[in-house]
């Protein structure tokens, strides 16, 4: 009961305590470079958490072997093998996305998220709990990727998933396609975090 | 007391025989997915050059590859680029020719399929194989809009233009407002390759 209870609360520590964008600020730079629609968003996030949850096993197998002068070098052969397999599915069965992500997906290898819950989390924990942080973080990460590029993509384009959303008469604003966009969607919805976990601690 | 000597190699195998095993092991598994997803990776960049004739030279019913990787000098730099070269044929007749072209965009590099007609007299159209540009600005290029100012448009050097009056086909273009940057590079594309393809075509007597 007592485990279960851990495993759960790890597991939301990911989604919302300890979420990667809005309580660590981690992983900015897919954040504000592919989130200017859901559907980018989305395949961003499911690839970091397909990597994430990968590396995360993989590290803590290996955690009794690990030597602290070859641990980051294990590291980021781990999460560079797993990147390459995201790669090549995007290029075999989602070619288009592929194209449209460029360079996105091969520098997940460099995502401090991924590194860090090696680090803090995979090397020192169990497979199971090490599986539901990366389960956790992921789909944190995956979910406000998503919530960004829901907004971005209706101020700018008045659609979601491609589809118009919005009536005949909305004014788009383009800018919330651009970098700008993305650094006031993320400026305010931290802003809004940070007033719910306010209003949470009294 | 003498301390005991230890042998290098033995030494850098202990300190680092996880790293050799890891790198094997995770090598082999790339090997063996590569292995499996390369051919259909291969299926969809032929699919996608394909698609791209088709859509440049609709009227062709047959396109045969002329060039696969012939090295083109572009510049005074000397640089050479790959080129991909067909020629559409349609009842035996040539109709056009249509060819790979790459050069620097706004965000990323562009790639276009341009297509000219038997002669390499006039543009018959373009279609963009790979861009990063901006979304709702750049990324108009890919837009019937800018797209149609080259159809007809002759294959020589073109000029863009910031106004003008872009239903009008001649060697003015229109830029996209707000893409000057993209829309430029696209042009340029267009009058780095055209007339450099056209005298290697000649020179190879593709071209009468």
């Amino acid at each position: 009961m007592a485990d279960d209870k851990k495993t759960f609360s790890v597991f939301l520590a990911g989604i919302w305590k300890e979420n990667p964008v809005f309580a660590l600020l981690l992983g900015m730079c897919p954040t504000l470079a592919v989130t200017g629609d859901v559907k980018s968003a989305l395949t961003m996030g499911l690839s970091a958490t397909f990597v994430l949850l990968c590396s995360n096993v993989v590290v803590s197998l290996l955690r009794g072997l690990l030597k602290p002068h070859l641990r980051i070098l294990i590291f980021t052969l781990t999460i560079s093998t797993f990147v390459t397999i995201a790669d090549l599915f995007l290029k075999a069965f989602l070619p288009d996305m592929s194209e449209k992500l460029g360079p996105y997906i091969p520098l997940i290898i460099v995502n401090c998220l991924i590194i860090c819950r090696a680090e803090a989390c995979a090397s020192k924990s169990g497979v199971w709990i090490s599986f539901v942080d990366g389960l956790g973080m992921g789909l944190g990460f995956t979910i406000t990727l998503c919530i960004l590029g829901a907004v971005r993509e209706i101020l700018s384009l008045g659609s979601l998933f491609g589809y118009r959303v919005m009536p005949d008469g909305f004014i788009t604003m383009f800018a919330f396609a651009l970098p700008v966009g993305a650094f006031v969607t993320l400026g305010l919805m931290l802003g809004l975090v940070n007033i719910i976990n306010t209003k949470l601690a009294k | 007391m003498q301390n005991k000597k230890i042998n290098p190699v033995m030494l850098f195998i202990k300190e680092s025989w996880l790293l050799i095993v890891c790198s094997f092991v995770f090598g082999l598994l790339l090997a063996a997915i590569n292995a499996a997803w390369q051919p259909r990776i291969e299926q969809n960049k032929i699919g996608n050059i394909s698609d791209a004739l088709k859509t440049v030279i609709p009227q062709a019913k047959n396109f045969e590859r002329i060039w696969s990787d012939e090295q083109i000098t572009l510049d005074e730099s000397g640089k050479a680029q790959k080129v991909e070269l067909f020629k559409a044929t349609a009842s035996g007749k040539t109709v056009g020719w249509a060819y790979t072209s790459v050069g620097p965009g706004y965000a990323d590099k562009i790639e276009l399929m341009i297509a000219v007609d038997a002669n390499f007299e006039k543009i018959l159209a373009y279609k963009v194989l790979f861009s990063n540009e901006t979304s709702g600005f750049g990324d108009k290029i890919k837009n019937d809009y800018y797209k149609d100012q080259f159809k007809g448009a002759p294959a020589d050097e073109l000029e863009l233009l910031k106004l003008g009056d872009e239903t009008v086909i001649d060697d003015k273009i229109i830029a996209i407002s707000g893409a000057t940057i993209s829309s430029e590079a696209v042009v340029s594309i267009f009058n780095t390759y055209n007339t450099t393809i056209k005298a290697v075509m000649k020179e190879k007597g593709l071209l009468k």
